[in-house]
């Protein structure tokens, strides 16, 4: 339908043009014009965000606008492998306490100061450390960064922190200017929502709730990037409103699932349209089903395996994800290479008999109306994955004898009820699973990460000293192989203590582009970089 | 209460009455019929997912997301409609007939202190009063029915309190206070009889509103997650409205037909109550 109404458009430009109302060359003919770069890209966004800045909010708009502006120490290539970003160099001492990152010179600010060592001691000692909701945890261990010259930073480590080594990106962690912000208000300072970064672009004009409108930094250290003429970030609030202006040409591109999958996966049968999944490695994210542990039927482990037979994760996966992913197959997320494994890790494959002799085996009997015991179900409401979930998973656990009430409650009452006062038995949420494991799946096996009160902590109450050994161990271990060997042990004994149940390893929001759209996903990155090779066919 | 029989007489006579009563019939019929027709529930995922209608004979109007049989979920669907909209009306009912009858018969302070608390009320957007509600003591049956009808009885009151300032100054009234009679028994059992006419139409738009409320709450994702309800049917289909609208059309048609049905009758009973229009039924 749109290739038709395409021809029209141009038929009806083509006779303008004959009757002299248009230049003839506005009328392009035949393919694209010999072009690899310049070009308007537009793309909707939603929710706005607070600040332009993800130094001090890890919020999804903050961390989709901020990259643009600011770079960090580090790139990373498809496979999270470090690239030279503002540190050309970077050096790791063999007991991995220090480590020493050669700067980039000749790097100015977009107010034209220059760029130094200064900037990144600031940055990391007085912001990320503080302010940035990971930072806090991933540079637990960072006692301070040595500047013995304007291009060489030295971090001192009081323990070893592989993670950190992956948390260098501009989005995670960029690299803010001391001169404006030293001395200040960090959470106040006018420079948040006004940023001046070392970045490729810079902002022109910000409307709040509106549209952020981005053009290139003149004398940025890359030369001859970014491709884009100008980039305009408008802020939309229905989802459907977002995909009629990408099927309508009134917008260029999707990122980060701006609009549901089912319309994604619709649009990209389309004529004129590209969708990738790569460029999200950055922000693997899981949907899981974790168990109170001090409900006295869900601390039996045959009760925990039973539920996990009962599901069928690949049903969850193809109709609420519409197979946008993996089924979940272990705690860690199967984008965390090199850590991610599946063997000898307990499975739980489909198998209601299965589940049915495992709940007769553990102790329960079916009663009263066929039922065994009753159970509460909070999904989350954070989106609508959790909640489309939650209804089918109710009804495959009736079919066991389950009988699950679900309890759909605002987002806030949904913390609170499960992570503070600990009412609920079973939660099914989705969450980020970290750049490293350390960063995101740690929290939730840990035994000291049990903190009532704190969201998506160890929610079961898991208590394993081996697991904790393992983990506590992989944190500090600077040699990968030895902490691939950690992260396996870890998997195998978490799977079979199944203290949480990975339903879907959830699959890098797709990228949907109008095919003028050229290298949107550039690196592990993607749409979280900096998108300064991105261009498009005007 | 002699003339109850005549008037439900006069409203099967009344074209428009007689089609609302029918199809009220009919969707009461499905919600009691529900659990014989599908003894397994209407949460079975009993075929394969996002089947259209008119596809296999199994499932006449499809199925939706979960793979679960429409039909069977608008039969049970009734029951939830009919229940919210019945429940809430009657809470709606007795609060607003109370504030009303208090305010108008005592009039002065009474009244003031009331008809500020309603105004207070109607002040405040009334879906986004139920969404609050809703969304911070969460979404179960009760809460819904409870949310809508905190919302609904500042109109009875209103509509309870005119009549009663009216028929308070008749003579029958004053005779009732001169031989002694309470002021309870005056109210309930002499003014209000004399009142019902409105407020029984008032009512039928009382149901209509309410259905469409918990509908519009359960659409917007604040239904009663373990209730199937024709707004829960609504909230799965809007995620897919561009590929399998259908989801939403078929409980859409009813909500339209059972919303229809009351205002028809209402309307009815609007002629049929009306003294003055006696002669033209």
């Amino acid at each position: 339908m749109s290739k038709s109404f395409e021809m029209n458009r141009r038929g009806f430009l083509g006779s303008l043009a004959a009757a002299g109302l248009v230049p003839a060359g506005m009328v392009a003919s035949g393919p694209a014009l010999a072009q690899d770069a310049g070009g308007i890209l537009r793309t909707p966004f939603w929710p706005a965000p607070t600040y332009l800045n993800s130094a001090i909010s890890t919020s999804g708009p903050e961390s989709f606008l901020s990259p643009k502006f600011y770079d960090g120490l580090l790139g990373y290539e498809s496979g999270m492998v470090p690239k030279p970003s503002l540190a050309t160099a970077w050096e790791i001492s063999e007991d991995g306490l220090t480590v020493t990152f050669t700067l980039r010179e000749g790097v100015t600010w977009h107010d034209g100061e220059p760029f130094t060592s200064h900037d990144v001691a600031f940055t990391f000692m007085e912001v990320l450390k503080v302010h940035h909701g990971r930072g806090v945890n991933t540079f637990a261990n960072l006692t301070s960064v040595d500047t013995p010259d304007d291009y060489t930073a030295v971090f001192n480590l009081s323990k070893p922190s592989p993670a950190m080594m992956r948390a260098l990106d501009s989005r995670e962690c960029p690299i803010l200017p001391a001169h404006l912000y030293e001395g200040t208000d960090i959470m106040e300072n006018p420079v948040n929502t006004a940023p001046v970064g070392t970045g490729p672009f810079k902002l022109e004009s910000y409307e709040i709730g509106s549209a952020v409108v981005m053009v290139p930094y003149e004398d940025y250290w890359d030369e001859g990037y970014p491709l884009l003429d100008r980039f305009i970030v408008q802020f939309v609030p229905d989802p459907a409103t977002r995909a009629a202006m990408l099927e309508s040409g009134q917008t260029d591109a999707i990122f980060l699932g701006m609009i549901p999958t089912q319309e994604i996966l619709r649009i990209a049968e389309m004529d004129g349209f590209e969708m990738t999944t790569t460029g999200f490695e950055a922000m693997p994210s899981g949907l899981q089903l974790e168990f109170n542990l001090e409900n006295e039927i869900l601390a039996n482990k045959l009760v925990r395996q039973a539920i996990a037979h009962a599901i069928d994760t690949n049903w969850i996966l193809e109709n609420v994800f519409y197979g946008m992913g993996q089924t979940g197959a272990s705690p860690l997320h199967y984008d965390q290479r090199p850590f991610y494994t599946t063997e000898g890790v307990p499975s739980y494959p489909f198998d209601l008999a299965k589940a049915n002799e495992l709940l007769d085996e553990a102790g329960y009997p079916r009663g009263e109306g066929d039922m065994r015991f009753k159970l509460m179900l909070d999904p989350s409401p954070w989106g609508t994955e959790s909640i489309n979930s939650s209804a089918y998973i109710r009804e495959v656990l009736r079919q066991v004898g389950i009988d699950v009430e679900v309890r759909q409650q605002d987002f806030a009452v949904f913390v609170t009820t499960v992570w503070t006062e600990r009412k609920h038995d079973l939660v099914l949420y989705t969450a980020t699973m970290g750049v490293d494991p350390t960063i995101g799946v740690h929290r939730f096996y840990l035994s000291s990460n049990f903190q009532p009160g704190t969201g998506f902590s160890n929610g079961a109450h898991y208590d394993n000293p081996e697991v904790d050994e393992l983990l506590n161990a992989a944190s500090i271990e600077m040699d990968e192989e030895a902490r691939i060997a950690q992260y396996a042990e870890f998997q195998q004994i978490a799977y079979e203590d199944l203290p949480i149940v990975k339903m879907v390893d959830i699959a890098a929001a797709p990228t949907l582009a109008s095919t003028r759209v050229h290298d949107f996903a550039p690196d592990a990155l993607g749409a979280l970089g900096s998108l300064k090779q991105t261009w498009v066919e005007q | 209460m002699t003339g109850t029989f005549a008037h439900i007489r006069r409203l099967a006579r009344h074209p428009s009455g007689l089609f609302g009563l029918l199809l009220l019939a009919a969707i009461i019929l499905m919600s009691v019929s529900a659990g014989w027709i599908f003894p397994e529930g209407p949460w079975a995922m009993v075929g394969p997912t996002r089947l259209h209608p008119g596809v296999d004979p199994r499932f006449p109007l499809g199925t939706d997301t979960y793979g679960r049989d429409i039909v069977s979920a608008i039969f049970y669907g009734a029951r939830v409609s009919l229940f919210v909209g019945i429940a809430s009306a009657a809470i709606a009912l007795i609060v607003g007939i109370v504030v009303g009858a208090i305010a108008g018969y005592f009039g002065g302070k009474v009244d003031d202190a009331l008809m500020r608390l309603t105004d207070a009320f109607q002040t405040i957007p009334n879906f986004l009063l139920s969404i609050a509600i809703v969304g911070i003591i969460g979404a179960s049956l009760p809460t819904i029915t409870f949310a809508i009808s905190i919302v609904a009885w500042p109109i009875i009151a209103r509509l309870v309190r005119a009549d009663v300032l009216r028929l308070r100054t008749y003579d029958f009234v004053q005779s009732c206070k001169i031989i002694g009679m309470s002021d309870m028994r005056i109210v309930f059992q002499q003014i209000l009889p004399n009142c019902m006419a409105p407020i029984i139409v008032t009512t039928s738009v009382l149901v209509a509103n309410a259905i469409i409320v918990e509908a519009s709450l359960a659409f917007l994702g604040l239904g009663d997650p373990n209730v199937m309800s024709w707004g829960t049917l609504l909230n799965v289909g809007r995620q897919q409205l561009r590929t399998e609208a259908y989801i939403t059309i078929v409980p859409a048609v009813a909500l339209v037909l059972t919303v229809l049905a009351l205002n028809l009758i209402g309307d009815a009973l609007n002629d049929v109550l009306n003294p003055r229009l006696k002669e033209r039924t």
